[in-house]
């Protein structure tokens, strides 16, 4: 370094403090190499390749979407776990719960972001399939992880339909009512399912109304409070708990696939 | 003026109008084939992936919505807040779906004259991430968190009626990323529309990079070295999925009747709908017999035109009109390409069946709660 | 350990000092134990699994009673549905020429409540536009089959008992059952 300490300004100084290089490991970047660096030695940015393509920089090309999608899993994580502070899923307190969440709770505005966000994602998703799909980034050798997309727009939408029940509004209670009786005809192991008959033995019926796929998923034979606990504990566990799992494996493959596609 | 095209609209937004003339629209805009392609260039549709393109399409998007915002029956549908977001989901997939396509016509052309894709660089000329790819995704995070904070601040989350199990809503709607779904479950009983297909959908998708064999194409806007797969991928995209949503959403109506988007949501709407099943028609109307008690011999109609659909057209196609690609792609994924393409060809295929010839069901077993 | 005598196949090193009753496991009895391993092993995995999806089916529901009393048959005139008991207990109580029956207010497509339309004498669901008639035939929509009926008796006061644990199919040919029917 050719300048004197004293030229230096206060965030130089502070970027060459034990204090600041202890945590992000190197110094305020000015080389390439130190730009380099201070990609690899974090662990939130090592995500990235140190060094990319020119094209896979142009919002022209990314539409950003995917990392807009992530950005909004975060958030509604953030805002998800600040809702489950005021909210209890039972049927006496659940629609009341969210109503104070607007009218009483400072910054009642926790809830719009949450559900604009969940509106917001699906369509970033999306779009973000429509642009991997567009570029053909879906060949080879980044196959699989198109199969990991597809999973993670799934969790996307089934996060958006166990969120909305949670209210125990009108919407609410229709849409789990009509959802899970698409589970009743669910072949085989729903008891209105095509094959549920065969499954029996002598007369007695296997798959019935008290033993099928929805009935595992009401947790009764009818919609109920223990249907909104469960689907609760699916949308702020089970759900999201698979999903960084899958998550992982989807940021991880595009760097072992190759890194963002691109022509050859 | 205004009352004319509401009217125009409201006539053409009819599910047999509308849901034909995309139907024929897809393939000239997408064409699949150099047949198509000819079409295309002449009747200028192409123009559409021009700037006076989008701002074609632009205009009429807002012109739409405008009217269709001072309308006092399309402003009840527009302004439910479960509705809502599907104006933001018409821009920015038109947006998204002329950009990428002006970027695939440019490559199409840079390509016909030998020259690398636009995104083409030098391998040894890269850029850091730090600082050039952090900073932009630090930018549109920022401008995108202020978006939506922009859209909290001014939109109330939807919260309806407390929960109540005797009266169902008139009409029930799912918010509008399910509206395609629920549209499905119209057409089809609930283990093929509610299980059946929507694995079909994942797995499908999940298909399609082991299907395409196609090399061409990977990691640059494209659209003449791989149309025919776009094509496939855009009419099952834009029609039988986001189209499904729109109809979903602004043509369904009370008691789930079919209205146009500026029409009065009349709850008392009498539309005769007295849905037939294929064993009726052919015992009772064709030979007025009544339906035989043997279950088989009752639907074994309907259980060969599956078949045939399923299994032997697939076959007969693998043998005439599409032998090359059967050769090209072999056996196996020549049968996933027919399983799920087929699956999905069927929706349409029903719904016309059922708009123009009340068929209820091909197969009508509901003692095995078997109904195709 | 194997009590076979078996002999050694492989000599590497001198593997007598690791057994303790000085037998060899030779080749065979390694095999035998590994695969009885592996086997008590996938026994384990799947009882837990099953265990596990069982944990999901639980043994007590509190579910409200299915039983109900409503009323006398005269109560009730001819060609009429009764929509009194639609919200508290989820049936419509139709009575035509000759008998009075329950019918389930559970539209057998997805399980939404239909409208009754009285001008237009029929039920009508407002999800996805299944339509019934008075007697609980589907005639239109996406709806598979008719509306279900449940079990209806006269109790010793001469007051009409239903009962929604017994319910007949018309497409099982149920409805000619006389428990589904009141005669009046």
């Amino acid at each position: 370094m050719a300048k004197d300490n004293k030229q230096k300004s206060f965030l130089e100084r502070m970027g060459e403090s034990q204090v600041w290089k202890s945590i992000i490991r190197s110094g305020v970047p000015h080389t390439r190499r130190q730009r380099m660096h201070a990609i690899l030695g974090s662990v939130f940015l090592h995500l990235h390749p140190a060094r990319l393509p020119k094209h896979a920089v142009k919002v022209g090309y990314t539409w950003c979407m995917g990392g807009l999608s992530f950005f909004l899993f975060v958030v509604l994580t953030i805002t998800g776990i600040l809702l489950m502070f005021y909210y209890r899923p039972t049927v006496e307190y659940a629609y009341t719960d969210i109503i104070d969440l607007t009218e009483q709770v400072p910054l009642g505005m926790m809830r719009e972001l949450h559900r604009w966000g969940a509106h917001a994602m699906v369509l970033t998703v999306w779009l973000h399939m429509l642009r991997v799909f567009m570029t053909g980034s879906y060949k080879p050798p980044r196959e699989f992880n198109w199969g990991v997309g597809v999973l993670l727009m799934t969790m996307t939408m089934f996060l958006s339909f166990t969120g909305y029940l949670l209210p125990w509004d009108q919407l609410a209670i229709w849409a789990v009512t009509v959802g899970t009786n698409m589970a009743r005809a669910h072949p085989f192991i729903g008891h209105e399912g095509p094959g549920a008959s065969l499954l029996a033995i002598g007369d007695i019926n296997l798959v019935h109304m008290g033993s099928d796929v929805r009935f595992a998923l009401l947790g009764g034979r009818f919609v109920g409070e223990a249907t909104l606990l469960r689907f609760y504990v699916l949308h702020c566990i089970a759900v999201p708990f698979i999903m960084m799992i899958f998550l992982a494996v989807h940021f991880w493959r595009i760097r072992k696939d190759g890194g963002i596609s691109g022509p050859l | 003026m205004i009352e004319t095209f509401k009217s125009v609209i409201d006539t053409l937004s009819a599910p047999t109008v509308s849901f034909t003339l995309l139907t024929l629209l897809t393939p000239l805009i997408f064409p699949p084939t150099d047949w198509f392609d000819k079409l295309n260039r002449k009747l200028g549709i192409w123009r559409l992936w021009t700037k006076p393109g989008l701002w074609a399409g632009m205009g009429f998007i807002t012109f739409f919505f405008i009217v269709g915002y001072f309308d006092p029956n399309f402003n009840i549908t527009l302004t439910k807040p479960d509705n809502f977001p599907i104006v933001l989901m018409v821009y920015s997939m038109f947006f998204f779906i002329w950009l990428g396509m002006k970027k695939a016509y440019i490559n199409d052309d840079r390509l016909a004259e030998g020259l690398k894709p636009e995104e083409y660089n030098d391998p040894d000329d890269k850029v850091l991430v730090w600082p050039d790819l952090v900073y932009i995704e630090f930018i549109s995070l920022i401008l995108f968190m202020v978006f939506l904070i922009v859209w909290s601040i001014l939109v109330a989350a939807p919260l309806e009626e407390p929960a109540n199990p005797a009266s169902t809503p008139n009409p029930s709607k799912a918010p509008w990323y399910f509206l395609g779904l629920q549209e499905m479950l119209v057409y089809f009983d609930p283990w093929l529309a509610g299980i059946v297909f929507p694995m079909f959908i994942i797995f499908g998708m999940m298909a399609i990079p082991y299907i395409d064999t196609n090399p061409k194409g990977d990691g640059y806007y494209s659209f003449k070295e791989r149309r025919i797969g776009i094509f496939i991928f855009m009419y099952g995209w834009l029609i039988l999925w986001l189209f499904l949503i729109v109809i979903g959403t602004f043509f369904r109506g009370p008691n789930w009747n079919f209205f146009g988007p500026f029409e009065y949501w009349d709850p008392h709407k009498v539309v005769p709908l007295n849905n037939v099943n294929l064993s009726e028609y052919l015992w009772v109307k064709m030979l007025s017999t009544g339906l035989p008690t043997n279950i088989m011999l009752r639907e074994f109609m309907g259980f060969l035109v599956v078949f045939a659909y399923m299994f032997v057209f697939p076959i007969l196609l693998a043998k005439t009109w599409l032998k090359d690609l059967f050769e090209k792609i072999g056996p196996i994924r020549y049968t996933t390409l027919m399983l799920f393409g087929l699956s999905m060809f069927s929706l349409p295929i029903k719904m016309y069946l059922r708009w123009f010839f009340n068929l209820k069901y091909i197969i009508a077993i509901p003692e095995w709660f078997f109904n195709i | 350990m194997s009590e076979e005598k078996i002999t050694p196949t492989a000599s590497v090193g001198t593997s007598t000092q690791n057994s303790e009753n000085g037998k060899e496991m030779g080749r065979r009895g390694f095999f035998k134990w590994l695969s009885l391993g592996w086997i008590a092993f996938a026994g384990a995995t799947g009882g837990f699994f099953t265990v596990m999806i069982r944990f999901l089916f639980p043994n007590v529901l509190f579910e409200p009673p299915q039983t109900l009393k409503i009323g006398f048959p005269n109560d009730y005139a001819t060609n009429t549905v009764d929509i009194r008991y639609k919200k508290s207990f989820n049936i419509w109580v139709v009575r035509d020429e000759e008998s009075i029956f329950a019918l389930s207010t559970v539209c057998t497509h997805l399980g939404c409540t239909p409208n009754w339309l009285r001008t237009e004498g029929k039920f009508k669901c407002p999800c996805h536009g299944s339509g019934f008639r008075m007697t609980g035939i589907n005639f239109e929509g996406p709806a598979p089959r008719p509306l279900e009926r449940y079990k209806v008796s006269l109790s010793n006061d001469g007051q009409i008992l239903v009962d929604k644990t017994k319910s007949f199919k018309w497409e099982k040919g149920e409805w000619e059952n006389s428990e589904s029917f009141l005669v009046v």
